[in-house]
């Protein structure tokens, strides 16, 4: 075993287990320091987000990693955790599948909205706070840059965490951005207080919006609101008037009824010069009456509008899954290979210096007995003897190299150390 | 509008290729066959680079691929890097090029085209621009390979206004040919706003915002270019009778009604874009309108390429002393049969 790992996620372990077992980037520096110095020699690095605790161990020879139990055991005793309830929900791999789960992982496959971007910089960071502590090594090292370049291959050569997921996301990008170029000479209008208003404005904020109108029929809410989102506070009873200056109108009040008839939304019309309108109308029950939706320039969006298009971008994204472990079967099996190969450096080191230590012996005796020979025809002749000497080592190499796809090539190896006598 | 160079080289006459030859020399014609040589692998080339660029957008349909993106961009400069050196080649051994040919004027309205693709291809990555714009590229280059490429013979009097009459003619072409592409993105991602769908992959348009300001731009740029290549037509029209080079193209000539119905269009086109600009479904109006110009344009052309005219003929019978005192500066090379 050169690479184990054990961690939990939104998925194995309960939030409020979670929450205990969470590192602060101070604490995962402690963590690593002390496995460091009750583990010599072995590499270390702890992802922890929001949503998972992992913690990476490697190490070669002999210094391999502890096994995944022993794992368990130290994060528990990091975090003060009964050890058996850690047991329970955190899961441990080894070698192989635990390659590809760090590559899964940093692809954001494994995350809770699949393919979101933010879980790479979160490896990055993790691998940095290692580096930092000197806890990572060249196994760590390799794995975590191999995981990063995995994740930008499944970003660019998918469309996994190209389309949004989110209602305001989707309301923003998708929609609103296909009407408006820009926003930032746009007026924006808030008509309610509701959870999706100020998550909504932040993605158009985003856009570039800059004047923004709070409504709400108590002047009080609105205030308030107003001065928590940087925008400016407007009165519900001219809500004809800031409906026919507003370009863009988020609405998400409580009321149960709509505000916006037909009716009224006519007298909105003739004041606003025939601009285009976009309405997200995120309140359940809708705000707007749906026939406002048909009227020429007025692009009326509702929830469950936007939950529809959020749906299609989920799926869109599952279809691009097969796509992505493609990347990950791909980039596993090539860092295994690597790994493997890395395995054979101190035989094939042993059987060269045997090698170059007979050649120079032969060579000795050889110049001894032509002293004739000038400076530059010894050269040559050791320059023969080399290139015969490399010549003679590239098959068994290759066959190495070769073999190392498949896992570490223990039997070749037996078998070098055999044939040619090298000693451990 | 390009038809207009293309009835000249259509109806080439025996007299013009016998003007020609007053001044015909035997470095003239080897250069004319250096022209002949580089226009017959040159044309393909840039023709085959732009056909290439145009699979490549229509892939972004099918599949992803993180290098189709620079290849579509290299396949589109090269052939836009050849198309360049063969007009500018041509512009160094035919004195009026590069509008003193039907075969000159489509090769010339294309190369805008492919020069606008590369460079929204490359600011806006996203926008399959290609896939709408490329065709109108290659139609054009298909053309000119139908069309003459014969100078229209020229003096230096009327090269002015030729160059100015050709000119403003291809503003007017290029404006409408982006108008439509541009009211053609509207009413498609018009329809996919209110069917409430998300951007489909790899085709992700401009806002309507954009391209209704870019519609109706161009609708005015072109009904006002288009009219004043008509008018600068009128004028080259009166000078070729007054010098006796080319023949009196009639009042009731096709070219003359198909220009006159084309302007009329694009004037009336314009002036309802602009007055529906503040009504709610005006941008939906001024694309539809956009799209029916672009009808109306290729009609013109079509007529143009296959249609008779006396439009850029030569007349029957010389005035010689006319011809010598005002120096012809460009030589017929390609006599065509009368169609």
């Amino acid at each position: 075993m050169t690479l184990a790992f054990v961690g939990g996620t939104h998925r194995t372990v309960p939030l409020a287990l979670r929450e205990r077992l969470a590192f602060s980037a101070e604490q995962a520096a402690e963590a690593l320091i002390r496995f460091r110095e009750r583990f010599p020699g072995r590499e270390c690095v702890l992802l922890s987000t929001c949503n998972r605790v992992e913690f990476y161990a490697a190490g070669e020879r002999a210094a391999v990693p502890p096994p995944p139990d022993q794992l368990v055991s130290f994060l528990a005793e990091c975090r003060g955790i009964d050890v058996t309830l850690l047991s329970s929900v955190l899961a441990g791999e080894r070698d192989e599948a635990a390659v590809r789960h760090l590559f899964s992982v940093a692809s954001g496959l494994d995350s809770m909205v699949l393919g979101e971007p933010q879980i790479v910089a979160q490896v990055k960071q993790a691998w940095a706070i290692a580096q930092d502590n000197n806890t990572s090594g060249p196994l760590t090292g390799e794995m975590f840059q191999a995981a990063l370049r995995t994740a930008k291959r499944v970003a660019t050569e998918t469309a996994l965490g190209r389309e949004r997921l989110s209602i305001p996301s989707v309301a923003v990008a998708d929609f609103a951005s296909g009407v408006f170029e820009r926003f930032d000479d746009k007026r924006v209008l808030l008509i309610g207080a509701g959870k999706m208003a100020a998550e909504t404005l932040r993605y158009l904020r985003g856009a570039g919006a800059r004047d923004v109108v709070v409504v709400n029929r108590t002047a009080g809410r609105a205030d308030e609101l107003a001065a928590r989102l940087g925008a400016r506070s407007g009165r519900f009873e001219d809500l004809v008037a800031e409906l026919s200056a507003a370009d863009l109108v988020v609405s998400t009040t409580g009321a149960t009824t709509p505000i916006v008839s037909s009716e009224l939304f006519e007298r909105v019309e003739s004041g606003r010069g025939g601009r285009p309108l976009v309405v997200l109308d995120l309140a359940v029950p809708r705000d707007f009456a749906p026939a406002i939706g048909e009227r020429p320039g007025v692009w009326l969006y509702s929830v469950d509008d936007l939950a529809a298009a959020c749906d299609a971008n989920r799926k869109s994204r599952q279809r691009e899954m097969p796509a992505a472990f493609s990347i990950i079967d791909e980039e596993t099996e090539r860092f295994m290979g690597d790994l493997h190969h890395r395995s054979t450096a101190p035989v094939i080191e042993r059987l060269r210096a045997g090698w170059s230590e007979t050649g120079d012996a032969e060579l000795d005796r050889l110049f001894r007995r032509l002293p004739a020979l000038d400076v530059a025809a010894r050269a040559e002749i050791r320059q023969a003897f080399d290139r015969y000497a490399a010549k003679l080592l590239h098959p068994p190499l290759v066959s190495l190299r070769s073999e190392s796809r498949a896992g570490a090539p223990h039997g070749l190896l037996d078998a070098l150390k055999r044939l040619f006598d090298l000693k451990d | 509008m390009g038809g207009d160079g293309v009835g000249l080289g259509m109806v080439a006459s025996d007299e013009r290729f016998a003007i020609g030859r007053l001044q015909y020399s035997s470095s003239q014609r080897r250069d004319q066959g250096m022209i002949e040589f580089v226009s017959g692998i040159s044309v393909v080339c840039f023709a085959a680079s732009y056909a290439v660029a145009l699979v490549c957008e229509a892939s972004r349909l099918v599949f992803r691929s993180g290098v189709r993106g620079a290849a579509m961009i290299a396949f589109a400069a090269a052939g836009l890097v050849a198309h360049t050196i063969f007009l500018a080649w041509r512009a160094t051994h035919e004195p009026a090029v590069p509008l003193s040919s039907a075969f000159d004027w489509y090769l010339l309205a294309a190369w805008v085209l492919a020069g606008g693709y590369l460079w929204l291809t490359i600011a806006n990555p996203r926008t399959p621009v290609g896939l709408f714009l490329l065709p109108v590229v290659l139609g054009l280059i298909g053309a000119a390979h139908i069309s003459s490429r014969a100078p229209f013979p020229q003096s230096p009097a009327t090269q002015i206004w030729g160059a100015i009459h050709g000119s403003f003619n291809l503003a007017a072409s290029v404006a409408v040919a982006v108008g439509a592409i541009a009211g053609l993105w509207w009413l498609i991602q018009a329809g996919r706003l209110a069917r409430k769908e998300p951007s489909p992959r790899g085709l992700r348009l401009p806002s309507l915002e954009r391209l209704a300001h870019v519609t109706s731009r161009t609708l005015t740029i072109a009904a006002w270019t288009a009219a004043a290549g008509f008018l600068s037509g009128i004028v080259l029209n009166a000078v070729n009778r007054q010098r006796g080079l080319l023949e009196t193209v009639p009042w009731n000539d096709p070219v003359v009604l198909r220009m006159a119905a084309l302007v009329a269009w694009l004037v009336i086109a314009a002036v309802v874009t602009r007055s529906t600009s503040r009504r709610a479904d005006g941008p939906r109006t001024a694309a539809w309108l956009s799209l029916v110009s672009f009808g109306v344009l290729t009609a013109s052309i079509l007529w143009g390429l296959f249609g008779a005219t006396r439009h850029g003929v030569p007349p029957a019978r010389p005035q010689a002393a006319a011809v010598q005192s005002d120096q012809p500066a460009a030589a017929p090379a390609d006599p065509e049969p009368q169609p």
